[in-house]
């Protein structure tokens, strides 16, 4: 199979491109922008490769299991980030809504 | 043989993913800011999850993939930890 090793290549690739804006973007809010998005579909990528690599069934329960988490955890822990940087700003927003 | 049927694209995604390793590592250094520092470190839990389970492929097997689960549970509760943390201190 070339197909995983692709997908794998590619998941490394955007943790990569990640990374690199992690060192190249200016505050905290950018940095954060790079490192949720590109590294969450990065790592999808790798979990879809890894799990098309072994082809069991355990193993697709358990990548879409992981998948799940990810997508529900990842953007949980992305606004804690931003409330801890910026505590009050939007607050009037919410109440509003 | 370990690498026996590994093509060009597992050793290039290993050595992708420790390179962003480096790149985090050397930005949680460098950075003055506990912020900066809360997203190195979750972009960290992030490339060893990918690591472990390529690692995994390399090695063939699939035991690794728990090890994976664990981390991304770990990496979530310790972000959300330390940043409510912050926004109690600061507030």
């Amino acid at each position: 199979m070339i197909l995983d090793e692709i997908l794998i290549f590619s998941g490394a690739a955007f943790i990569l491109i990640s990374a690199i804006g992690v060192l190249r973007f200016g505050d905290p809010l950018s940095r954060m922008h790079a490192t949720t998005k590109a590294s969450s579909f990065g790592i999808l990528l790798i979990i879809i490769g890894v799990c098309l690599s072994f082809d069991h069934w355990l193993v697709y329960v358990k990548a879409l299991l992981i998948i799940v988490f990810i997508y529900l955890t990842a953007p949980l822990a992305a606004h804690a980030i931003a409330r801890s940087i910026h505590p009050e700003e939007g607050k009037d927003q919410e109440k509003e809504a | 043989m370990l690498t026996d049927s590994v093509s060009f694209f597992i050793p290039a995604a290993f050595a992708f993913l420790l390179l962003a390793l480096t790149l985090a590592l050397i930005h949680l250094a460098r950075s003055r800011n506990i912020n900066d520092r809360i997203v190195a470190m979750d972009l960290i839990s992030t490339i060893t999850m990918g690591f472990i389970m390529v690692y995994g492929v390399l090695v063939k097997r699939s035991l690794y993939f728990d090890v994976a689960i664990v981390i991304s549970l770990i990496a979530f509760i310790g972000t959300v930890a330390v940043s409510t943390y912050l926004k109690q201190r600061q507030s």
